[in-house]
């Protein structure tokens, strides 16, 4: 019943006017980052950061404007998916399946309103979720001592790439990469300089927002120069909405399942999002069986996955609010504004940040109400937002990039900076880096560091500490298991992925 | 050869590796004494986990990926030098010129037809520059364009 108090109070927050404005064009361009070719939610999140920054928004308002930009971007993404085959972020790949045939047998429409529903009830789902269990964990995180903290944070690293990540070595080496550059800067415990050679800008560390916005959406325009993609796609008609109130009863188990196993993968340490989705989609195929008619335009083919994305990305938070430790790009992006905002995330923050916790959390709810509200009236002008050109999009979103950034510190010196951050992430995308460790290790490395080096004032120097307690040596298991495990399933998940895209008679 | 990428970047990385945990071991020792994690001790690690993931990356390199040649590479070549032109540019120009010629020169590289290019980039800068100044009050750089 604390929780309910606690969710109340968040409401009183999120609903104020001023709030409930930031939320709902939050929700707006969410939606459009996701639909928009060349614009994952992790990058448009970044590319808002300085924004939000230098508008000296409060801490809550910043956050609620971020949360519902995440969120909204969960639900542009199926619009590509749906309309051109395309998807608009990875998670919305198995949403081609099924709702690319149904646009083709002219029910574009009536997919895009099924998976605008079925996102609802993934999102509410996930965050009714995130609400039993978030406050539950937090308590749990309190009994962790440095050690303990210590061997969470390589769990996050390890577990970062994903049970179908690739090359988990190049995971590490994108982590180390990252937490490297988060040692550049004065030492916060002893005032020695370190690698700043001399050069004054250097001093304070490199600001992590700077190297986000950089590695993202610069090398993000460098990928569309290359590939000259630029000339954008056709556009597709939407046509009439068909949808029964049958047919739309007949998907609520679907959803409910989808969101709840969604739900669950997004909490998992190195599941996510992507994982989500696919689980949810091909139990549903194997739940219904003969009678469905999955990869040639089954609603129910739609409404699975997108309710397993929109669970994971709520349940994606859980790790992120309670232990400061996220699950993926764009939570880590989320984590990097709490950062900028002073605020420590982990389970502490639950106690001395009660209002902004319950502020997103209750701004997820309500913006996932908005976001339905939005999507099926708007549906059309997105569409046809989706067919401007990137070659007129990806400059203009460079631009705003460099504004952004430009106005936090008024230095020339740091877009040179941010440039370079982008050719370094042009390269290390191409040679198959991971780029977001890196964002978690240039987070994540400073605590790492301060908790290494309080494990060790506790423990006198002696380096078995970190391996001293029940809990941290489960951690240590977990973390093997996810560098381990990509090599050993991996393979397995990835080729019956790539089969489940195969099969389906569109996907060419 | 295949793997040429990767052996190339494992390289990089462990001469990376090697000077940054070099450099490590130069600072001087901290007022008030060694203690048993000082501010050399954790670089050092991660020093270490680099060079080794750097040499797995050597022996065992993923297969190469496909890199941009002849035109290709030149208008990535373009569009670096725009960006850094760009941010040269962006105070002694001021903000509106700056980012018309940045934008427009992106567009029109990226396929657009040059008229339309830097109208795009006329449209949108002056945008922002009037929502940042007048909507939200965070001064951008008048250039040229100042008026006294």
């Amino acid at each position: 019943m604390e929780t309910l108090g606690f969710l109340m109070e968040g409401f009183a927050v999120a609903l104020t006017p001023y709030n409930l404005m930031f939320a709902l064009f939050g929700a707006f361009v969410g939606t459009l980052i996701g639909c928009l070719p060349g614009l994952g939610p992790a990058n448009g999140v970044a590319i808002l950061i300085p924004l939000a920054f230098t508008l000296g928004l409060p801490p809550e308002t910043a956050m609620i404007l971020l949360t519902s930009v995440y969120a909204g971007a969960m639900y542009g993404g199926r619009i590509s998916s749906i309309l051109l085959n395309i998807p608009g972020d990875e998670p919305a790949m198995m949403t081609c399946l099924d709702g690319y045939p149904m646009a083709k047998k002219g029910r574009a429409a009536d997919a895009l309103a099924i998976s605008a529903i079925a996102s609802f009830s993934g999102g509410l789902i996930g965050t009714i979720g995130l609400i039993m269990l978030a406050p539950v964990l937090a308590k749990f995180a309190l009994t962790f001592g440095p050690a303990e903290y210590f061997a969470l944070f390589l769990l996050a690293f390890a577990t970062l790439g994903g049970i179908t990540g690739k090359n988990p070595m190049k995971t590490v080496i994108a982590a180390t990469l990252g937490i490297m550059i988060s040692t550049v800067g004065i030492d916060i415990s002893t005032g020695t300089q370190r690698y700043t050679f001399g050069v004054l800008e250097l001093y304070e560390g490199i600001d992590f927002i700077l190297a986000i916005v950089g590695l993202f959406a610069i090398s993000e325009l460098l990928f569309f120069v290359e590939s000259r993609m630029g000339r954008g796609r056709d556009q597709m008609n939407v046509g009439k909405l068909t949808l029964s109130f049958k047919e739309l009863v007949g998907t609520i188990p679907t959803q409910l399942r989808g969101g709840v196993l969604g739900f669950i993968s997004g909490v998992l340490p190195g599941a996510g999002a992507s994982l989500g989705s696919f689980i949810s989609y091909t139990l549903e195929k194997q739940a219904v069986g003969k009678k469905g008619t999955f990869g040639e335009g089954d609603i129910r083919g739609v409404a699975a996955p997108e309710a397993g994305n929109n669970g994971a990305s709520s349940g994606a938070l859980v790790p992120m609010l309670t232990l400061g430790v996220p699950g993926s790009g764009t939570t880590a992006v989320l984590l990097a504004m709490l950062i900028s905002l002073n605020i420590t995330p982990g389970p502490l923050m639950f106690t001395q940040n009660a209002d902004i916790v319950w502020g997103v959390i209750a701004a997820l709810l309500i913006g996932n109400v908005l976001l339905l509200v939005l999507n099926i009236p708007l549906v059309g002008m997105f569409v046809k937002l989706l067919s401007v050109p990137p070659m007129y999009l990806l400059p203009i979103v460079t631009m705003v990039a460099f504004v952004g950034i430009y106005s936090i510190s008024h230095s020339t010196f740091d877009l040179y900076f941010m440039v370079a951050f982008g050719i370094a992430g042009y390269f290390l995308r191409k040679l198959e880096i991971p780029l977001v460790p890196i964002i978690l290790g240039l987070l994540l490395g400073p605590e790492m560091e301060k908790n290494l080096g309080h494990a060790m004032v506790l423990s006198d120097g002696d380096w078995s500490i970190l391996w001293g307690s029940p809990l941290a040596i489960g951690l240590w298991v977990v973390a093997g298991l996810g560098l381990v495990l990509p090599y050993l399933v991996g393979p397995i998940l990835r080729r019956r992925m790539n089969a489940a895209m195969k099969e389906s008679p569109v996907s060419d | 050869m295949t793997g040429f990428g990767d052996r190339i970047l494992g390289l990089g990385l462990l001469v990376l590796a090697v000077a940054y945990g070099w450099v490590a071991q130069q600072w001087p020792e901290p007022f008030g004494g060694a203690e048993s994690v000082g501010p050399e001790t954790f670089p050092t690690i991660l020093a270490v986990v680099l060079a080794a993931g750097s040499i797995y990356l050597m022996i065992k390199p993923d297969p190469d990926a496909e890199w941009p040649l002849g035109k290709s590479a030149l208008e990535l070549v373009v569009s670096v030098v725009v960006l850094l032109v760009y941010a040269l540019l962006l105070e002694p120009l001021g903000f509106i010129i700056a980012t018309t010629l940045a934008v427009g020169t992106l567009s029109w590289r990226m396929g657009a037809a040059p008229g339309r290019a830097f109208i795009t980039g006329l449209l949108s800068a002056v945008v922002v520059f009037v929502l940042f100044n007048y909507g939200l009050s965070l001064s951008l750089p008048a250039g040229l364009l100042e008026v006294n």
